[in-house]
């Protein structure tokens, strides 16, 4: 019965070329560096700037820190959601939502208002950037780990450890988080992933980091930007990639990223 | 602060209430305090200064002056149309072409590698956005652009003398919409599959043919979710702010530019303006969260 | 000629093939089951006769027209299925009248067929509820309605209460043969459950592998099961493989035990050649007075209730055999481990075909 339809095809070969040709058209573009030449100057460039580095590490400290601090906000959170507190998850589910309804741009705008200036004071040390990365990875972190702990039926297994004598921590380190370990994982490649191309938060609180170095090289020179975003895209990829591989038939979706 | 005590107060309330009540309920919710306080020190506090502040003077005290001259300054206004209209063509336009690319994956009888594929590339895209994705369409369909210069060797056209610039309302659309159909398409998959054969073939057997069925049957049922993801894609493009300022600099002015230069150099020459401005925009994001809320529990109603 | 003629079909999906050679007829009127293990082909034979399959080979008639290659919204027959399938967006009166809506038939005549038909189902008050508010057994009454508004000339029903609890499993079979039979429609009715087919059925097919393995009356394929497959699949049966000793006789062995039977397949066979009998469990019986036909020595080796039935398992020979009696009050029962006497009917050794 089934017959072959066009349409599909057309439909797909539409949106390929469009996945694709931006990335084609960047590839191309950084590989001109020197003229009628094809060759990877414009990357030997990139990476030999010294800055470049600079950035970059800041983006990976960035990147680890939030990554850390997210875990331990969102683990024992969404543990103690699943086994005590099942009444506060639309409470925490809203909380994790926010960053969708209070974009970068606008936290950012709160915060240097509200801790910029007397009395509290908090833009010296980069404690309102890491917190405003935490925000943008609530949505996935809490998401890929409540997947996971819906997975594992959190209270029986906490009952039976509880039940065999083990104490809190025991529980956590040697019962929830291996369990979770994959959850926790793709939550994580998800974070690094915003995090290193993240621009707003770090442009617009000075602080050093991938995003501002490669727009500010974008205005000042052709052919590099194009290769720092073709490893950027990489980057991505790389993230997706594993969190697919690792996640494989989790069902997990991701809902939009740091614009 | 007021967050912080009522936290704390119904700490202390509890055991006076139901003194008689099991000991657990008392300390359960210091194990989502550190949660809780984040969410209040970095996101309701910074909220919440924004709405105060809105309605303050640069001297601080109360006034309208700022929620007014939303409405009155040109370029603010301007801005809120701007970014409006993005919004929608994104919107409505990634939906159109997600769902179709949706369908086409789930229901159109393409192998079965291409649709992973997809929803993989479709995670990537969703998340390929700011500086770099703005630098790889600049690579595109800029003045240099690899489709630009195929144009203008095939039809032998100069776009620079005929004055065709991609720095535009338009041009930003078709950037935008490198990563709204994906969140369509990633979306929209589990829906489909949500459809079930029987109801087709319910449909056929009872005499119905394939208009039949999507008019009065998958249509109907997909239409939350499809109303749903467009509020979200929406509110995706509203918010969104390095992809614009690195595209096109603060040559097309959107709300969130405009907030950004706010931030950069008191440009509006008032906080408090600025303030109104973030006000404003916090309030149609909480709209599209409500719409995409609503719509999910109605998508979700009829299947159970 | 019969209402509906099923002739050689066969079906294969790739190279495996899922029904072959089905030959049936169905007379007008008639509910006829298909039984079978899943994956035995009698879902696949019922989807070709609704149009949701094409058959690889073979006709199908109804009513003297050819329907084999007819789509299924031309087909005229009404189909209920296993998992409900009600639109999720309409309401119970909705659900019904789709297929009058879909024929474009006016309003009234809409109202009235959904009124009618809500209260041949027994719930006339739940018009205007959806499918979620129901229960599973009200979804599927909707179903069965909405199968039946367009008057369809046969009635299809694949699994219909396999998703159902098994109380109201059985109250539902009952109100659907009835409903069957008031109407007089002809149906076929795909089922896994041994008792639902053997309780509600003019006829039943026995499935497996894709083949008919007996067509019959409940009565006689209950009774005279004439391949394991049968013997095994309805009802709880003991099979056990013997020897021919004396085939004029009717006499077969095992391990020393000697069964007298009287089925005429016995006599067909030569002396030595190896056969399987097999004995309904409730055709065993203590010993108590006057019995001569095949009685043997058994010892018991487990009891169990089962309500209304006392099952005892026995060892006769080296075989186990079951043994099912009624659980009365008065019933003496043996310990575990003592030696008894049983006997049964030289009528109920039943001789299989393979």
């Amino acid at each position: 019965m089934k017959k072959f339809n066009i349409w599909p095809w057309i439909i797909l070969l539409i949106g390929m070329v469009y996945f694709f040709l931006p990335l084609i058209a960047t590839f191309e573009f950084s590989l001109k560096m020197i003229k009628d030449r094809y060759t990877f100057e414009a990357y030997r460039v990139a990476f030999t700037d010294s800055k470049f580095f600079l950035n970059f590490g800041y983006s990976v400290l960035w990147a680890v820190l939030t990554m850390i601090c997210s875990t331990l906000l969102v683990v024992p959170t969404a543990y103690w959601v699943h086994w005590k507190m099942p009444n506060a998850r639309p409470y925490v589910e809203f909380v994790t939502l926010m960053p969708f309804v209070v974009p970068a741009v606008t936290l950012t705008y709160g915060l240097l208002s509200l801790y910029g200036s007397p009395p509290i004071v908090l833009i010296g040390s980069p404690i309102l950037l890491i917190a405003g990365y935490i925000v943008l990875s609530l949505p996935y972190m809490f998401r890929a780990v409540d997947t996971g702990l819906r997975a594992i039926d959190v209270r029986t297994l906490t009952e039976a450890a509880l039940s065999l004598g083990a104490g809190w921590g025991t529980i956590l380190t040697q019962v929830i988080f291996p369990n979770l370990r994959v959850a926790i994982l793709s939550g994580i490649f998800l974070t690094f992933a915003i995090v290193m191309g993240e621009f707003t938060f770090a442009s617009l609180l000075s602080w050093p980091a991938f995003g501002p170095y490669l727009e500010e090289i974008g205005s000042m020179r052709a052919y590099t930007p194009q290769a720092l975003s073709v490893v950027s895209f990489m980057l991505t990829w790389i993230s997706i990639g594993l969190l697919q591989l690792i996640g494989r038939g989790r069902g997990q979706e991701q809902v939009a990223g740091a614009h | 602060m007021t967050g912080i005590t009522r936290v704390s107060k119904s700490n202390g309330d509890a055991p006076q209430a139901r003194p008689q009540n099991r000991k657990a309920m008392d300390w359960s919710w210091l194990g989502l305090a550190p949660f809780f306080l984040f969410a209040i020190i970095f996101l309701f506090l910074p909220s919440v200064s924004i709405f105060f502040r809105s309605f303050q003077t640069r001297a601080g005290d109360f006034t309208f002056e700022n929620i007014i001259a939303l409405f009155t300054v040109r370029d603010i206004a301007n801005a809120y149309k701007t970014s409006l209209q993005i919004s929608l063509i994104t919107a409505v336009g990634g939906a159109l072409f997600g769902f179709m690319l949706a369908y086409a994956v789930v229901l159109g009888g393409l192998p079965r590698g291409v649709r992973t594929f997809m929803t993989t590339f479709s995670g990537v895209a969703s998340n390929f956005a700011g500086v770099p994705l703005a630098f790889a369409f600049i690579a595109t369909m800029g003045n240099a652009g690899l489709v630009t210069r195929w144009i203008e060797s095939i039809f032998n056209i100069s776009t620079r003398e005929m004055g065709i610039s991609i720095y535009n309302l338009w041009g930003l659309s078709i950037v935008y919409m490198y990563f709204q159909f994906p969140l369509m398409v990633l979306i929209m998959a589990p829906a489909l599959d949500g459809l079930r054969r029987e109801w087709r073939e319910a449909c056929e057997n009872l005499g119905g043919n394939s208009y039949h069925y999507w008019r009065y049957v998958a249509f109907p049922i997909l239409l939350p979710s499809i109303l749903g993801t467009m509020i979200l894609l929406f509110g995706n493009a509203f918010g969104a702010y390095a992809t614009a300022y690195a595209f096109s600099g603060s040559f097309i002015n959107l709300v969130t530019i405009l907030i950004g230069a706010q931030i950069q150099g008191d440009v509006l020459y008032n906080p408090g303006l600025g303030n109104a401005l973030a006000l404003g925009m916090i309030l149609i994001m909480a709209l599209c969260m409500a719409g995409y809320a609503w719509m999910q529990r109605r998508a979700a109603r009829w299947i159970r | 000629m019969a209402f509906l003629e099923i002739n050689n079909v066969s079906k294969k999906f790739g190279t495996t093939e899922a029904v072959s050679d089905f030959n049936l007829h169905v007379e007008k009127g008639e509910l006829v089951s298909f039984l079978g293990p899943s994956g035995c082909g009698k879902t696949t034979t019922l989807r070709m006769v609704a149009g949701f399959e094409v058959p690889t080979g073979g006709r199908i008639v109804m009513d003297g027209r050819d329907i084999t290659d007819l789509p299924p919204n031309q087909r005229d027959v009404g189909m209920v299925f296993q998992s409900y399938a009600l639109f999720p967006n309409m309401t119970v009166a909705g659900n019904i009248g789709f297929g009058l809506k879909v024929m474009k038939k006016p309003a009234e005549e809409i109202n009235q067929r959904v009124s009618e038909m809500l209260e041949l189902i027994n719930m006339p008050k739940y018009a205007e509820r959806f499918p979620y508010q129901l229960s599973g057994g009200q979804q599927q009454r909707v179903a069965l309605a909405r199968a039946l508004a367009l008057r369809p000339e046969m009635l299809l029903l694949d699994e219909p209460l396999s998703a159902l609890d098994a109380k109201i499993r059985v109250s539902l079979r009952a109100e659907i043969r009835s409903i069957q039979q008031k109407l007089g429609i002809t149906a076929i009715y795909v089922t896994h459950d041994q008792e639902e087919a053997l309780s509600l059925s003019d006829r039943v097919v026995v499935m497996n592998t894709g083949r008919m393995e007996q067509v019959g009356t409940p009565f006689e394929i209950y009774n005279f099961p004439t391949t394991s497959f049968v013997a095994n699949f309805v009802g709880t049966l003991n099979t056990a493989e013997v020897e021919v000793t004396d085939p004029a006789g009717g006499l077969v062995g095992m391990d020393g035990v000697q069964f007298v039977s009287s089925d005429e397949h016995v006599k067909s066979r030569r002396k030595g050649d190896k056969v399987r009998i097999s004995i309904r469990p409730e055709r065993f019986s203590f010993v108590t007075e006057g019995e001569k036909e095949n009685v043997v020595d058994c010892r018991i080796e487990n009891i169990t209730f089962l309500g209304s039935v006392v099952r005892i398992q026995m060892t006769i020979g080296n075989q186990k055999f079951n043994m099912d009696t009624f659980n009365r009050p008065s019933l003496a029962l043996p310990e575990i481990g003592d030696q008894r006497q049983v006997t049964c009917s030289s009528k109920a050794v039943l001789v299989l075909k393979d």
